[in-house]
């Protein structure tokens, strides 16, 4: 796993989902369809696990038939593939996951192989880890920095772009009390808001 | 490609089991519109409990109705498919099968100015269902709920009207079923036949594996037996997995809306009984072994079933058939009953024309050696291609349907019955499309020139039909001015998605970026 400073972890998950049915549709059906009914970004769950950068679940059938004269191949089972980047160590991040998520956590990966055995944030740290996968290169939308701080400076250059628009062409008098009035309102330094929230991506 | 890889829970029921013959006699097609397209994906994810999948029925009990449904182009256009998903249907669907009129032979009193009204509106139909039954009860329970569904939207989806049934040409629905004799249901359709005898038969499909015998493809081995042949790839008739060329099949995207899915031709083909009793006595006057000899050299079988190839005389067919008729009643009460049967199920199924280049037997120009030639094109010549089924292996098709109307008199042609076709394929251009124009209405790749299907070509009354016969006391016979036996009343083209694209168009999820 690359895991360089100032870069965001990115972390690669798949999860073998139990073949078989519950009598009317296979587990792997099941899971996409639970998937699909996640709401996204501000009111995705994944909005309540600290330092997500951005993830994505989904549900991966087969490998891709690359048509003849290649060898057939079939995966054993479906997978439930999770990708994210987020700031900091796995650990913590996992910790943090299941402290904030655990029945979107539970709900998600219910029909997984031996999903049955985590049950508390210590084997959902272990499970996730058994299921990881090197991850060499992904894509990268963001600094590294703690989501927080991302947050803030994306609530800040907002305003700021805002305030020069209004702003401009005033004497340096009224700019310089206009500016004052926009850091007391904004509070650069304080990254508990006013801000952005997590989950959300645009204006 | 091993079973366990085709999720039979997301496909529909349809595709993988003809109901007919899974004791399902009743049939009810019903077409509707959207006028709204919220409407339309509630309407559709209110049925989806009710769809019929085509999960093996040896796991649970079987429904007394089942419910399928497919959408034309218009139709998935109504609910709000994204354009670059509509763009990405192959031609022939978006076109819809009226456009298609020249390619199908649907002219003369085959056109479709001549339909059912139901038909004669553009950009009409947007979806289709089909309920099949155990009994008219079960029908019509199923068809109510259906109607309580259709309630809710409040009008912004249509059930339409416009189905002709001799008494009035403006009925909600087509109905069909197996034509009953003693109080008991057949496999016959109005002019006599046992129909839906070899129906393909695909990797995963979960059927009988006896069903390969003459519904896979053929290796080289003996047609009698499973060695002679293979099933057929299962991306022939299912969307999303390897097909004959070892390819995947062209699909719309994304993915996730074609996969498990397909594509479904429904025609209404009304038969012209007394045009074809009469033509089979009067041609069966000057022809050996007369009008009953006459209606199997036409077909490729005798009427009760047995294939000319297998039994040349009558005496012989009719032997079999009662032979057969009784090993299938003594199936249901014994395991030696039910080896009898499988054995004699063989003889309908297992034979190619290996035997009878010449047509000696089956005629060239006969309905089953047209409709699938079972790798005679090779014309006798060894090893012509790397596969004796290099030329049919992609044109089959999966037939389902039922027969509708009665013949109340069988010496008149008008009235109402017929046949409610349905092919099944990955691709209606490549499929069904092909073998109705270059071997239903064509001969050249039988070396017949420009003859025709005796029994369902779009005849003028002047064309002929040649049994070929072969020896002198077996001359060659010619069949002259054929008249059109069958005429089309209706039909389109449909999309028949999984279950999983079924709860996406629902659910506004299909994305094709």
């Amino acid at each position: 796993m690359a895991n360089l400073i100032s870069e965001p972890t990115p972390l690669t998950v798949l999860s073998p989902i139990k073949n078989g049915d519950d009598g009317s549709q296979t587990f792997a059906s099941l899971t996409r369809k639970y998937l699909q009914s996640l709401d996204i970004h501000e009111k995705s769950p994944m909005a309540k696990v600290p330092n997500t950068f951005l993830c994505r679940f989904f549900v991966l059938n087969d490998v891709f038939f690359e048509g003849s004269p290649g060898k057939v191949d079939h995966l054993k089972s479906k997978y439930l593939v999770f990708c994210c980047n987020f700031h900091g160590d796995l650990n913590t991040y996992l910790r943090e996951f299941w402290q904030n998520a655990q029945q979107e956590a539970q709900k998600i990966w219910r029909h997984c192989v031996a999903f049955e055995q985590v049950h508390d944030a210590e084997s959902f740290i272990d499970y996730i880890k058994k299921c990881e996968l090197n991850t060499t290169i992904y894509f990268n939308g963001s600094t590294g920095l703690p989501l927080d701080e991302q947050l803030k400076a994306l609530y800040l250059k907002q305003e700021f772009s805002q305030f020069a628009c209004e702003k401009q062409g005033l004497s340096a008098e009224a700019l310089f009390e206009a500016f004052q009035e926009f850091v007391e309102r904004t509070r650069p330094a304080d990254l508990t808001g006013p801000t952005w929230k997590p989950g959300q991506n645009t204006l | 490609m091993p079973d366990q890889h085709i999720d039979l829970n997301d496909i529909q029921g349809n595709i993988v089991k003809a109901y007919g013959r899974f004791g399902y006699p009743k049939a009810r097609y019903i077409f509707f519109q959207f006028h709204d397209v919220e409407a339309g994906r509630n309407f559709i994810r209110d049925l989806l409990p009710l769809i019929t999948t085509g999960r093996p029925w040896c796991k649970d009990q079987p429904p007394s109705a089942t419910t399928n449904i497919a959408f034309t182009y218009q139709g998935l256009k109504h609910l709000g498919l994204p354009t670059k998903t509509l763009h990405s249907f192959p031609e022939e669907f978006s076109m819809g099968m009226k456009a298609r009129a020249d390619i199908l032979g649907d002219d003369g009193e085959s056109s479709p100015t001549e339909w059912d009204p139901i038909w004669h509106h553009d950009k009409y139909i947007h979806m289709f269902m089909s309920i099949n039954a155990k009994s008219l009860e079960a029908l019509e329970e199923r068809y109510k709920k259906i109607q309580d569904l259709l309630k809710k939207s409040s009008g912004l989806v249509t059930q339409l009207r416009g189905h002709r049934d001799g008494q009035r040409d403006d009925l909600p629905y087509q109905e069909a079923s197996a034509i009953f004799v003693d109080g008991k249901p057949t496999p016959t359709e109005h002019f006599g036949y046992q129909d839906g005898i070899s129906d393909p038969y695909f990797k995963g499909s979960g059927g009988n594996p006896l069903n390969v015998v003459g519904g896979g493809k053929p290796t080289r081995g003996d047609p009698a037996t499973l060695q002679g042949w293979e099933p057929l790839e299962t991306g022939e008739f299912i969307l999303g997995y390897p097909d004959e060329t070892k390819e995947l099949p062209i699909a719309p995207v994304p993915t996730l809306l074609s996969f498990n899915g397909t594509f479904m031709v429904y025609r209404k083909l009304h038969e012209k009984v007394k045009t074809f009793h009469d033509y089979i006595n009067n041609v069966g006057k000057d022809f050996p072994g007369g009008p009953e000899a006459v209606a199997a050299k036409m077909a490729g079988r005798w009427r009760n079933g047995a294939p000319l190839v297998l039994f040349p005389t009558r005496e012989e067919a009719n032997a079999f058939a009662q032979e057969y008729e009784k090993a299938r009643e003594l199936a249901a009460t014994s395991a030696k009953g039910k080896k009898r049967y499988e054995e004699l199920r063989l003889k309908r199924t297992g034979f190619n024309f290996g035997n009878d280049l010449a047509g000696s037997r089956c005629p060239m120009g006969a309905h089953i050696r047209r409709a699938n030639p079972r790798g005679c094109l090779e014309f006798g010549i060894k090893d012509a291609f790397a596969t004796p089924g290099a030329l049919d292996n992609r044109r089959r098709i999966l037939r389902r349907g039922l027969p509708y109307g009665e013949v109340t008199n069988p010496l008149s042609d008008d009235g109402e019955h017929g046949v409610i076709f349905m092919a099944i394929g990955t691709s209606i251009e490549r499929q069904f499309e092909f073998v109705q124009q270059q071997w239903i209405n064509y001969g050249n790749d039988f070396k017949l020139s420009n003859q025709k299907d005796p029994l369902l070509g779009n005849h003028d009354g002047k064309d002929m039909f040649m049994i070929e016969g072969g020896s002198p006391d077996n001359p060659p016979f010619f069949c002259p001015e054929i008249p059109r036996f069958v005429t089309t009343r209706g039909g389109e083209y449909f999309f028949v998605p999984g279950l999983t694209a079924i709860r996406m168009i629902a659910d506004n999820l299909i994305d094709p970026t």
